[in-house]
């Protein structure tokens, strides 16, 4: 099992989603550690994040499916998965935030608890 | 097989009676006499053959490299012995059944004194000492069952532990002399044991040897001073009084004793130890008999006195003397017995036991009182009963007695005088109840009713009692004698009976018997004098010493032991650095031959990343929750490196196992507070530390030392059979559901037991009445959030086919039912996080318990299975089938013994969490989980 | 050219890995941490699968399912922790 046995032009398209999907991954993980509060923060890695691996799982299961001759379904269910559940935990995270009165940055409109304070 | 069949019939028809419990009395006494009767039937019919002299042995080969088997033996001895078992349960069964009618626990008496005959079976008919030491044992247990019968009774539930700390501390000295015994013989079968008894004598271990099994049997036989449990042992009901505590248990020392005469006997230690003992528990039972007032306990200390006597005579060592023994042991079941059953009766018909409360009964129940003459006449040794002939042998054979010195006038008197007390006792038992005046302020007056049919046993052990009495050549010829063949491995001679009227032992019997009338007639007198003796009650000063060693043990262990974790670990770690630097002294060579692999950064990283997480677990650890995440950092990055160096397996199972514990100290910081307050002082927390790190890094240099050394282990073996012995490429699973599937099978057992035992201590536990209000301040109103129990249905079908996949394919690929176990457990455990505890309970189509039992009984039936084709234990079976998608599939016995692991896994885990999740939910699901 | 992707691919990831770390230190609440972790899980697939293909092993691809889930059912007991004080009721 060498690289050669690939077609160039699969290699190529294989490469692209790898290194596209590190790209796109690793730009989530600097949101979210750059992006000035956690409501900002919650949408780096749960969109890029997800979307970079995402990637990075079809690169797999294009190189997979070729190598072992039939389609590799794991990769195909582990897409589905992350990108069924992400929004969902995303979702609970930002409610757990939203109840405990997690700080925003001052710019935010409509938050929930501001008339309470006032 | 048909030995095995004496033993195993009362054993297996022990379940009968435990099954159909709500049955009426009636239907249980007969189910229960079915295996007793049947038991009694074939040893009747291996009595030709016994009489011919023959040892029938059967054998069984459990472990031959260790000399085990489980090996059976009946002859002359044990088949007297298995009679008189079997014979008088019968009995003892009809006459429970008279005694528990309209009790609801008589099923449980028939299953215990079913399992009593089973394991007294098991002594008398063993050829393995082994074999019989675990029967010895299993007489010990069920006897502690059976004395507490009556377990809500304080005095039931203290004899019963005194009878068990002394039966079974005396197991314990008899372990230790029949080891040592077999070491000296060098085999456990009673055939070499008895053939040896030269050299036993000889050997410098002898004394030692003889000492250790005697107490083992005079603790079982209650001889002084271990006496005192017998008494004590009254609480049982009647029925267990009348078989364990007068004809079977009791005797089992005695039988010992007998049995093992020909190897341990003939010796000037023989005869000290057993004769003194034998007449110090004459005298003491004889004595203390006389001036007890309850009925039953005068019957115990008399059953006291009366195992001294035999072993008096065991003791004697002659073959006569042994004869003699064996025939007063027949006499005594056969009149103890009824006499015991004439007590449980007068008990029920007056509700007293007090014998200056119960007179004059012959007014309301004369037959009782005729059939209780002939036991009482034959314990008093009048002419024409049984008593009496055994006790002129008992006479004939003290006179015989030539050596040493003192004996031969002090053993003739001594036994005189214990015969003047068994006759002054025999009488009072059966001139106070039935005669005496009238009855004194009885519980219940006038007393109740006896009807005939319930006076059948009684009659029959009575007319026994008179049979053995008018025919005693009969009696010697069919039962004592072949035993006392068997026992010594010799012919003896005819009894002559006719010696017995000889004069002197004439004189000594005329001398009991009027001195005893004297005695009697005194009595009044004489109890005053007995009041005024200062009361001593061993019962108390066996709690106040056994409170006494509980004290000191709390001491001890308290002391250890403060409750303190770090304590333990500090202790624990602390002493295995010492260890280790103690055997690693001096050790320089840390690298061995391998030499390293090169080290990349993704590696390099990953370890750092695990380290620092590691460290700040345990920095920041006063901070829950923090604390928690940092754990799920290292448990991720332990897969990571269990991925990296290609362990898959291990992976898998780490991650489920990390998510389940996860879950689970989730469920514990419900009740705890978010930070725990720093309690340490910086010595501590230093010594700690040093404890730790010194220990952490020695454990990091021996692995390092061991790794880079070749290692010739067994895994080689394993990775060589795994496929044509185990039919898997996945050397884990083939060793987990094949080479090691008894560990396995252990383990999940184990694991169900676990999860039983939270079901059972959460059961009525409500640790917080936490009722959450609509709008609490504190918490979101609404508890399942609708998109995740949406997802959360979505994801189950996803997950299941997830871990039937890993768990079909596990055989060959990583996988296997354990970690699909887990798979489907976390998917479930979603499912009662998002959708609730009582929508998921109501949705699960079987219950916990149930399912962990299945899984189990389908592991150990893939077991058994191959048994059936003649193969061992868990031999698996393989073949493989071709399945479209998910590949060459194999179809191995081995994988239903996986789904056997599955099940137990699935219904293990849930059964814990959804009972912990219960603790704090008021609002549940109103019922049991599980 | 995959053999000389899939090192740079693994080293982008690991950058991510550390930045998530760096998140999961600094918090400041713990819902940062939670979603640190969350991502931190997603990374370790992607991880995981890469290494797979550079190994040549086709095999520990049940170990990235089994992160996608089981990371999944942490962040969700550990919000519903945070949301009701309760994990299962």
């Amino acid at each position: 099992m060498t690289t050669t046995e690939i077609p160039f032009l699969l290699e190529l398209v294989i490469a692209f989603f790898l290194l596209i999907g590190a790209l796109v991954a690793l730009l989530g993980s600097i949101g979210l550690a750059r992006l000035p509060d956690f409501y900002t923060r919650l949408h780096a890695p749960t969109k890029a994040s997800t979307l970079g691996v995402g990637c990075t799982l079809l690169g797999s299961l294009l190189y997979f499916s070729f190598i072992n001759e039939g389609i590799s379904v794991q990769e195909g269910l582990i897409t589905l998965f992350l990108f069924v559940t992400a929004p969902v935990s995303a979702h609970m995270m930002a409610k757990a935030a939203l109840h405990r009165r997690v700080r925003c940055v001052r710019r935010t409109r409509n938050v929930p608890w501001e008339g309470d304070e006032s | 097989m048909q030995l095995a069949l004496l033993i195993l019939m009362p054993l297996l028809g022990a379940l009968l009676p435990a099954v159909r419990r709500h049955d009426p009395v009636v239907r249980l006494a007969v189910l229960a006499a079915l295996p007793a009767l049947a038991s009694l039937m074939l040893l009747l019919s291996l009595l030709p053959q016994v009489l011919a002299g023959e040892t029938l042995l059967w054998t069984r080969e459990w472990v031959p490299t260790l000399g085990l088997s489980v090996s059976l033996r009946l002859d002359g001895l044990a088949w007297l012995f298995a009679t008189l078992i079997t014979g008088i349960g019968c009995l003892i069964i009809l006459y429970a059944r008279f005694y528990f009618a309209g009790k609801s626990t008589a099923g449980r008496f028939y299953t215990l004194i079913l399992l009593f005959m089973a394991a007294m079976l098991g002594i008398v008919l063993s050829e393995n000492l082994l074999v019989m030491l675990v029967f010895w044992e299993l007489t010990s247990l069920v006897s502690f069952l059976l004395i507490g019968f009556s377990w809500d009774k304080r005095g039931a539930r203290r004899g019963a532990r005194m009878s068990l700390v002394i039966t079974a501390g005396g197991g314990l000295a008899l372990l230790a002399g029949i080891v040592l015994l077999g070491q000296v013989v060098g085999s456990y079968q009673l055939t070499d044991v008895l053939a040896a008894g030269d050299e036993i004598r000889a050997h410098a271990q002898y004394p030692l040897i003889l000492s250790l099994i005697l107490l083992g049997a005079f603790t079982k036989s209650a001889q002084f001073p271990f006496h005192l449990w017998l008494p004590h042992a009254m609480a049982a009901p009647t029925p267990v009084s009348a078989y364990l505590h007068s004809a079977t248990m009791v005797k089992a020392g005695l039988f010992l004793m007998a049995r093992l005469h020909p190897a341990l006997a003939d010796t000037e230690l023989w005869f000290t130890l057993v004769t003194i003992t034998g007449m110090l528990t004459l005298m003491v039972g004889a004595f203390v008999a006389m001036f007890m007032h309850d009925i039953k306990g005068l019957l115990a200390y008399s059953t006291v006195s009366h195992l001294g006597l035999i072993t008096l005579l065991l003791g004697l060592g002659t073959p006569m003397a042994l004869a003699a023994a064996l025939f007063h042991l027949v006499c005594h079941a056969l009149f103890k017995a009824p006499l015991f059953m004439m007590a449980g009766y007068v008990d029920q018909a007056t509700g007293s036991r007090d014998m200056q409360q119960i007179n004059g009964l012959w007014r309301y129940m004369p037959a009782l009182m005729v059939l209780t003459a002939i036991p009482a006449a034959a314990m008093a040794g009048l002419p024409l009963m049984s008593g009496y002939l055994s006790k002129k042998m008992l006479f004939v054979e003290s006179l015989q007695v030539s050596s040493p010195d003192w004996a031969t006038l002090v053993i003739p008197v001594w036994v005189t005088l214990a015969g003047l007390f068994s006759v002054a006792y025999s009488i009072r038992i059966f001139h106070n109840v039935f005669f005496n005046g009238k009855p004194v302020e009885l519980p219940i007056y006038p007393p109740k009713k006896i009807s005939n049919s319930a006076l059948s046993p009684l009659f029959l052990l009575a007319a026994a009692t008179l049979a053995v009495g008018l025919a005693p050549q009969l009696a010697y010829q069919w039962l004592v004698q072949p035993a006392v063949s068997a026992a010594n491995g010799l012919p003896l001679p005819p009894y002559d009976f006719s010696q017995l009227g000889a004069r002197l032992p004439l004189l000594m019997g005329i001398v009991a018997l009027i001195g005893g009338l004297l005695f009697y007639m005194a009595r009044n007198p004489l109890f005053a004098i007995h009041a005024r003796l200062p009361e001593v009650d061993a019962k108390e000063i066996f709690e106040w010493l056994m409170q006494r060693c509980i004290r000191f043990s709390q001491h001890q262990v308290y002391g250890l032991e403060n409750g303190s974790l770090q304590r333990y670990l500090a202790l624990l770690l602390g002493t295995a650095v010492v260890m280790g630097f103690w055997a690693t002294e001096g050790f320089r060579d840390w690298q061995g031959s391998i030499a390293l692999q090169p080290l990349d950064a993704m590696t390099l990283l990953g370890g750092l990343i695990l380290c620092g997480a590691a460290f700040g677990v345990a920095i920041f650890h006063h901070q829950r929750l923090p604390a928690l995440l940092l754990l799920g950092v290292t448990g991720l990055f332990v897969t990571l490196t269990f991925a990296r160096f290609s362990a898959p397996d291990l992976a898998l199972t780490q991650l489920s196992v990390e998510v389940m514990a996860v879950v689970i100290m989730m469920l514990a910081l419900s009740f705890l507070p978010q930070q725990s307050p720093s309690e340490s002082r910086w010595p501590r927390v230093s010594r700690d530390l040093i404890i730790a790190g010194v220990a952490g890094l020695g454990v990091a240099l021996f692995a390092f030392a061991i790794l880079t050394r070749p290692m010739e282990s067994i895994s080689s073996f394993f990775l060589a059979n795994s496929v044509s012995g185990g039919g898997g490429t996945n050397v884990v699973n083939v060793i987990l559901v094949d080479f090691r599937g008894f560990d396995t099978l252990g383990e999940i057992t184990v694991l169900g037991i676990a999860a039983v035992a939270v079901f059972a201590f959460t059961r009525d536990l409500h640790l917080k009445e936490r009722a959450v209000p609509i709008a609490d301040e504190n918490w979101v109103a609404e508890p399942h959030p609708i998109i995740l129990s949406m997802v959360a249905r979505l994801v189950l079908p996803i997950a299941f086919l997830v871990s039937a996949y890993i768990f079909l394919r596990g055989h060959n690929l990583p996988g296997g039912g354990f970690i699909a176990g887990l798979v489907t457990a976390v998917a479930l455990t979603l499912q009662y996080m998002a959708g609730g505890l009582a929508w998921a309970q109501s949705r699960m189509v079987m219950q916990f318990r149930p399912l962990i039992g299945a899984g189990l009984l389908v592991a150990l039936f893939t077991g058994l299975a191959s048994w059936v084709f003649g193969y061992p234990f868990l031999t698996s079976a393989f073949g493989y089938v071709h399945w479209p998608l998910i590949g060459k599939f194999e179809l191995a016995s081995a994988l239903v013994f996986d789904l056997g692991v599955y099940l137990t896994v699935v219904g293990a885990t849930l059964l814990i969490l959804a009972n912990l999740g219960k603790l704090m939910t008021v609002a549940g699901p109103g019922k049991e989980i599980g | 050219m995959i053999a000389a992707v899939i090192p740079i691919a693994l080293t982008l990831f690991a950058i991510g890995v550390l930045l998530n770390l760096y998140r999961l230190a600094k918090g400041p609440d713990i819902t940062d941490r939670i979603l640190a972790l969350d991502t931190l899980m997603i990374n370790s697939i992607a991880l995981i699968v890469l290494a797979d293909i550079q190994m040549q092993l086709g095999i520990i691809f049940e170990a990235a399912l089994l992160i996608a889930l089981m990371g999944f059912v942490g962040t969700v007991a550990m919000t519903k922790y945070l949301l009701r004080g309760d994990v299962i009721e």
